[in-house]
């Protein structure tokens, strides 16, 4: 499998996301400009411009109209996903570290840093409103109490908000009054990714531990742990088979003394349920930051601190592969 | 009344004159302590200063600064000052002496006298420095305390014999040995010290048999026997051993930081460079019984010179007969168990750079570094006759290593010359045939330098690796009747050490901290490099005592990331990864020298055939097992998974409802569900295109 070399960013790719369909894919970095990509041949379909500092995250809504970004210069903003034009912009306090669109695509949630002061916040937005209309939800997250959040994800049917957090936490918490409802600490270190299954069902968090590990959704029950020996920035469940990938590298500062023969920044891939690690993919120079499995989980996507995306198309012998049970 | 009135005026004056003081100067006056005129002082000194009257001289220390001497020349009169000028000379050494007395009769010193030191310490040196003097041929000082008389004068008339300690029993030291598979055993450190953990090795994989925390302070080692693991401690050095792993034996030594196993396995040296509280003097070394656990001897160390910062600073003999030490101008010997000096004096010889025993005789080679127009010259010793075995002279050298064959049987020595230019080192070997008679020499020239030399461990081969990097080669030679035989130079070779399998025949050319960190291994029966591998950075190898795996190891102490063990086979395939935070250390577990006859080894290995049969069907076994083991551990864990998955999904069937309503009635459930509704789109790709006239160029 030739992967599709996607060469559109100046900086570091920070999170990749495709459309529900799989035919688009997002790109954020730490350059200021989103890009959207054809999946069929990796040809750039444009760009969102506006922001002026690093884009932490991206999200799309389930009929690919919106496009949600959050990041580093105070703003979250809603974009015209066709046009790229700027619907709403969210100005806040700090920068935003997470943005997603809840399952209807009618609201969409936020996280901001503990920055200059300001304790991280969580908030939740009806696109329907105006832009300066009040926000459906907002609430502080007390770091007397628990570390900031780093990542978040809205759970099934819009019920719960899950946040991954900087010393290993994940949480619930009840949408209507912001109250936390339960937290598990599994990982050791801070959490820089989680994805949910397709069905919703299952969770997957990606840790600077060194491990991720899958959970069931709805009760942050501990069900897997995927062991590697570096931080795991980023993992990502296959929505046709029992695999999940996870990408990532040491820190970007240990990178220098690292040379690329060692297979540290390759993508791995682990057998969901067995833990073991049967195949590994290799290319990006520098840990990768973000990974995305196309929806009809026949192609993945890897989005590396050196800059670049490559969306991967498997090889027969990958859908053919069976392990031994 | 009038008194008090008086006092309040002598009050009101004393305000005032405070006042004034304190306007003058800022300070207050001082408070008068003296006693009243009829204070009655009823506090002992005793009570009051014991500090100081501890100090207060005693009569017996003058007693303790006597010494007494005896076998003292006996003279008369006229000859008398010329004796006591004699003795004064050696007993001034030691301290100031405060008076001295010749006790006569008949006109004639008597043959002992009393010396009085000013101090106790000059006493106490004389004892320890003067004893056992050779004043001349008939007469040999002896020294004592002159307190020391009273105790020898009341020991008591009947000896009681000491009391019998009872029997610890230990259990077997070696019962590791009797594992069935022949699996070997390892130690490893690592969470940077914080655990400490014994190993067994099977072809399933490692599996614990012991685990500690905060085992050992610094590091750990085994017995050259394996008896005992050894960890280091604040206060000292623990033993353990047998099947648990018990507390074997513990030798007090404050901050020990080096040890030494005698081969045998009966003493252990110990070095700190701490002196031990409450006593002055330093105990640098202290050699200690094994299996009883006393001091056997303490020695000091001279960390001034080269001589002491070696470690081992004693080197046993292949028996632990003997062990040697080197210090300015004298190598000493010293015999087993008494730890006495070798007949009583040291060897002397000037100059002596480096001094390594035959692993099989008792026989040491040493030399002698070049200087003032005598050539530098290599000798080897028979001890204990001291004899010169051989001695032969080199010139124009730089350095020189020496290195026995593992049987004792050569001697190479590796001579360092300066070529012409007076710039880099070249090398050439000299190898001693120590079991011929007169022992010959041989010379192999290489006019390069050697970075790494190694004799193979059973049999008469070995390799250097030579050269200048990045251009080091690496040369085979096998002695074969009486001959130096070159049997293969194989060039542009990424190593910087040699480590050859235990059992001989295999052999590993590793760079080690180095960028390349490659493992190369290599069969010298036909000379072949069986695989190459690599381990980054990797730090350390070790291979097992029987030579079937060896182990690659990035340690904690030398790199901080990635550290882990990986186990290989002799011929060099990759057998398992083992990632193993902060690790630090691994030490495979030594196996005692094999009791079989070389006729029975020669037997063993003719009918190799038929054992390799029953062993490959062992292993096939096994394999079998574990496949069968690990399927079915999968298929349980397959099936919990998929109970997990049925109920996810009935869940999920449940909510469609919810999910159509919150997406405006579409279903989205797969990715194409409502494929009816998409548009279709035709992209249209231009690929490059390129224009190549093709002509012929006539």
């Amino acid at each position: 499998m030739k992967p599709l070399m996607l060469q559109g960013h100046e900086r570091s790719i920070t999170q990749i996301k495709y459309n529900r369909e799989g035919d688009l894919l997002f790109s954020v970095a730490k350059d200021s400009t989103p890009n959207v990509w054809y999946t069929i041949n990796g040809e750039r379909l444009g760009t969102y411009d506006g922001h002026r500092g690093t884009v932490w995250s991206v999200d799309v809504n389930w009929d690919s109209t919106k496009l949600l970004t959050g990041a580093a210069d105070l703003s979250s903003r809603l974009w015209d996903c066709e046009t790229g034009a700027v619907i709403n912009v969210y100005e806040t306090k700090s920068s935003v570290r997470s943005c997603n669109f809840s399952f209807c695509g009618n609201l969409f949630n936020y996280t901001t840093d503990r920055q200059m002061k300001h304790e991280p916040r969580i908030c939740v937005f009806d696109i329907r409103e105006p832009a300066d209309a009040e926000p459906a939800l907002s609430f502080v997250v007390d770091t007397k109490e628990m570390s900031k959040p780093m990542c978040s994800l809205w759970g099934a049917l819009n019920e719960y908000l899950i946040t991954g957090h900087d010393d290993g936490t994940i949480s619930h918490w009840d949408l209507k009054t912001g109250q936390l409802l339960h937290s598990v600490k599994e990982h050791t270190m801070l959490i820089k990714d989680m994805q949910l299954s397709s069905d919703q069902m299952m969770l997957v968090t990606a840790s600077k531990d060194k491990t991720a590990k899958l959970y069931d959704a709805p009760t942050l029950e501990h069900l897997k742990t995927y062991k590697t020996d570096r931080p795991v920035n980023s993992a990502a469940i296959s929505p046709i088979r029992d695999h999940v990938v996870l990408g990532g590298g040491q820190e970007a500062m240990e990178v220098t003394t690292t040379s690329t023969k060692v297979g540290k920044f390759d993508a791995k891939f682990f057998h969901l349920v067995f833990e073991e690690e049967f195949g590994r993919v290799k290319g990006h120079f520098g840990p990768i930051n973000s990974l995305a499995f196309h929806p009809n989980g026949k192609s993945y996507s890897s989005g590396g601190e050196d800059g670049f995306v490559r969306m991967h198309e498997f090889d027969q012998s990958y859908l053919d592969f069976e392990f031994e049970c | 009344m009038v008194a008090n009135m008086d006092d309040e005026e002598q009050w009101e004056d004393v305000k005032s004159r405070k006042k004034r003081v304190e306007i003058t100067n800022g300070f207050e006056e001082e408070p008068d302590f003296s006693d009243p005129d009829d204070y009655v002082d009823d506090i002992s000194d005793s009570e009051l200063l014991p500090d100081l009257l501890e100090k207060r001289p005693k009569e017996a220390d003058g007693i303790d600064a006597v010494i007494v001497v005896d076998n003292v020349p006996m003279v008369g009169a006229d000859r008398l000052p010329k004796l006591k000028t004699v003795i004064s000379k050696i007993f001034s050494k030691f301290g100031p002496i405060h008076s001295d007395y010749y006790p006569e009769k008949d006109g004639k010193t008597v043959g002992y006298i009393f010396i009085e030191y000013e101090m106790f310490q000059g006493a106490r040196d004389a004892v320890k420095g003067a004893d056992l003097y050779k004043l001349d041929r008939s007469h040999t000082l002896r020294v004592n305390l002159f307190s020391d008389f009273d105790k020898y004068k009341n020991v008591k008339e009947e000896w009681t014999p000491p009391e019998r300690q009872p029997f610890k029993d230990v259990g077997n030291l070696h019962y590791y040995l009797e594992e069935e598979d022949c699996s070997d055993q390892f130690s490893i450190i690592y969470e940077g010290g914080q655990k400490t953990a014994i190993l067994l090795n099977s072809t399933s994989g490692p599996s614990v048999v012991e685990e500690r925390p905060r085992w050992t302070e610094t590091y750990t080692r085994w017995s050259p026997k394996g008896s005992y693991l050894a960890t280091f401690h604040g206060k000292g050095i623990a033993l353990w051993g047998g099947e648990k792993f018990k507390q074997i034996q513990r030798f007090a030594h404050p901050g020990v930081q080096l040890i030494d196993f005698s081969p045998c396995e009966r003493y252990l040296v110990t070095f700190s460079p701490m002196p031990e509280p409450g006593n002055d003097e330093m105990q640098a070394v202290i050699i200690w019984e094994i299996f009883t656990g006393p001091k056997k001897r303490t020695f000091q160390a001279d960390m001034s010179g080269d001589d002491d910062r070696q470690w081992p600073i004693f080197k046993w003999s292949h028996d632990g007969k003997y062990l040697a030490r080197k210090a300015k101008g004298v190598l000493s010997v010293y015999e087993t168990p008494s730890m006495g000096l070798l007949d009583k004096k040291s060897i002397s010889i000037d100059g002596i750079s480096e001094f390594f025993w035959s692993p099989a005789d008792n026989m040491l080679a040493f030399w002698i570094a070049e200087r003032n127009e005598i050539p530098a010259r290599v000798i080897i010793l028979s001890i204990p006759s001291r004899k010169e075995v051989r001695v032969k002279n080199l010139f124009n050298v730089a350095d020189i290593r020496l290195n026995w064959h593992k049987q004792g049987k050569f001697l190479c020595v590796k001579v360092d010359r300066y070529n012409k230019a007076k710039k880099a080192n070249i090398s050439n070997f000299e190898i001693f045939h120590i079991q011929e008679k007169q022992v010959p020499v041989d010379i192999v020239e290489l006019k390069e330098q050697v970075n790494a030399f190694a004799w193979e461990p059973t049999g008469n081969k070995f390799c250097c690796l030579h050269g200048e990097s990045p251009r080091i080669s690496a040369t085979f030679y096998e002695i074969k009747g009486g001959k130096v035989e070159c049997l293969e130079t194989m060039e542009r070779k990424q190593a910087s050490h040699i480590f050859w399998s235990p059992a001989g025949q295999f052999v590993l050319l590793a760079g080690l901290n180095s960028a390349t960190s490659q493992l190369e291994f290599i069969d010298t029966s036909d000379m072949s490099v069986m695989n190459t591998g690599e381990h980054l950075m990797v730090s350390d190898i070790e291979w097992d005592p029987t030579g079937r795996y060896l182990v690659s190891i990035v340690s904690w102490w030398a790199h901080k990331i990635d550290n882990a063990y990986w186990v290989w086979s002799f011929q060099g395939r990759l057998l398992r990864k083992h990632p193993t935070e902060q690790l630090c250390q691994l030490l495979w577990r030594p196996r005692p020298p094999t009791l079989l006859s070389h006729s029975q080894i020669k037997k063993i290995r003719k009918e190799h055939k038929s054992y390799s049969k029953i062993f490959e069907a062992k292993d096939r076994q096994l394999q079998n097992r574990a496949s069968k083991e690990i399927i079915e551990k999968r298929r349980q864990l397959m099936e919990r998974y998929l109970s997990y998955r049925r109920q996810c999904r009935e869940v999920y069937l449940e909510t469609t409802p919810y999910r159509r309503e919150l997406r405006n009635g579409v279903n989205t459930d797969e990715v194409d569900s409502h494929a009816e509704d998409w548009d279709e789109v035709t992209v249209e790709i231009l690929l490059e295109e390129e224009d190549i006239v093709l002509s012929d160029k006539e």
